[in-house]
């Protein structure tokens, strides 16, 4: 029997990166943070709050993404767009996850490449 | 706009860098607003929804740190290794040097047995001195955004394999039990020493003026002894340069021994006003001839014993 906290642990690490490849494929179409927060965890990527919040600020820095404020609705929203910068970024990172999956498939098969 | 919320929003923008503090403010609102309005949608009380969002969000300074991108750690792993090996260095031998320095000129400018408590707490004082600005100037490192270039490992750094057979650990555990009871030995005499004047008063067997100079300095030596015999395990056999150390620590601890035994300034001359037999001259010569005899023995013996045991490990 696993431990449910060391499985927890692994998870986790398995699941920290793909965040950010799944925002940065997310923000294709703009959205701002509880809306994509919501998005993402429609999609199976559940995410804390507290962790995609200060994350897309990152990713803004880096020039990843780029924002706007959105001031006609109720309440003023931050818009999150994927930038080039970001696109190239996201396809190199959609190729190495391609490429994990692909390295486990054929760990699990046993087949030498 | 209720309280919960700006509580929360004041408590986590208070450290985050002031220049983007308004537009996090902002934004971070909107946020709360949306998942509180996310709950109550739902059919969730309004003030139980802001409850549940704010702990969700969890602790402010977390949240603040994660948007400045700030490390939650003193010393992280790229510095730690740094810091701990100099600090193990340091440690090693400041305290224990600036210490003795420090008790023996105590003990030269007539504190007498007070020395050794200053050198103990000139030596503790050092000690905390050190790990407090070693680890602030680490910490400081590590937090300036400059990168401090560390030489990289290599397999020149590596120590030789340790060879265990030269030096038993039970063999160095007795020495250095052996000396912390002779060095706890010396002020325990001047306490207790089971002979008591008429008065009740404790008499000292070893005479009092000892401690203006000569019994701080055989502490030294002693002291010394005990650094000698961990160096020795450390290094895990004998080299002709540790058997040169051991004879000059033997000398130093013995030729004072045999000259203040025979010229009978060891013992207290209080104890022949107790004990009678030990008044007599004669007895006191003879039992300083025996102390200096029985000293030359044990390094006479010890040293060749030594001496064979280094050429047999050295060959």
């Amino acid at each position: 029997m696993v431990s449910e906290d060391v499985l927890r642990t692994h998870l986790q690490e398995l699941r920290r990166g793909t965040v950010v490849v799944a925002s940065l494929v997310a923000l294709r179409r703009p959205d701002y943070g509880y809306a994509l927060l919501q998005r993402l965890t429609d999609h199976g990527f559940p995410v804390d709050a507290n962790t995609l919040y200060p994350l897309l600020r990152r990713l803004e820095d880096q020039g990843l993404l780029t924002s706007e404020w959105n001031t006609e609705e109720s309440r003023p929203r931050k818009f999150y767009r994927t930038s080039d910068e970001g696109e190239s970024m996201m396809s190199r990172l959609l190729d190495d996850l391609a490429a994990v999956q692909t390295s486990i498939t054929g760990l699990i098969q046993g087949v030498d490449r | 706009m209720n309280t919960l919320t700006n509580r929360y929003l004041a408590a986590t923008l208070r450290s985050v860098p002031a220049q983007r503090r308004d537009e996090i403010a902002t934004e971070l609102r909107a946020s709360i607003d949306d998942m509180i309005e996310g709950r109550t949608d739902g059919g969730a009380d309004p003030a139980t929804a802001e409850r549940e969002v704010l702990t969700e969000l969890g602790n402010p300074d977390l949240l603040a740190a994660r948007y400045a991108d700030r490390r939650l750690q003193l010393i992280g792993p790229t510095y730690y290794l740094v810091w701990l090996r100099l600090l193990k260095l340091l440690l090693s031998f400041i305290p224990a040097l600036v210490g003795t320095v420090v008790a023996v000129v105590a003990a030269f400018s007539g504190k007498g047995f007070g020395a050794i408590g200053t050198g103990l707490v000139v030596a503790l004082h050092v000690t905390v001195h050190i790990c407090f600005w070693l680890t602030l100037v680490i910490a400081l490192i590590e937090r300036s955004q400059s990168s401090v270039d560390l030489p990289e490992w290599s397999l020149d750094d590596l120590p030789d394999a340790p060879v265990r057979q030269g030096i038993p650990l039970a063999d160095t555990i007795a020495s250095v039990v052996m000396l912390v009871v002779t060095i706890a030995y010396l002020p325990f005499q001047h306490y207790q020493s089971w002979v008591r004047a008429t008065d009740g008063d404790n008499i000292p067997i070893l005479d009092p003026a000892l401690w203006s100079f000569w019994l701080p300095a055989l502490i030294v030596v002693l002291v010394a002894s005990v650094v000698f015999e961990i160096v020795k395990y450390r290094i895990g056999r004998w080299t002709w340069a540790l058997f040169g150390t051991k004879v000059l620590l033997n000398l130093a601890f013995s030729v004072p021994l045999v000259w203040l035994a025979l010229s009978d300034h060891l013992l207290n001359p209080a104890l022949g006003l107790r004990l009678t037999w030990l008044a007599e001259a004669d007895t006191r010569n003879a039992i300083g001839l025996a102390i200096a005899l029985g000293a030359a023995v044990v390094v006479v013996w010890d040293l060749v014993d030594t001496a064979l045991k280094t050429r047999r490990q050295t060959a």
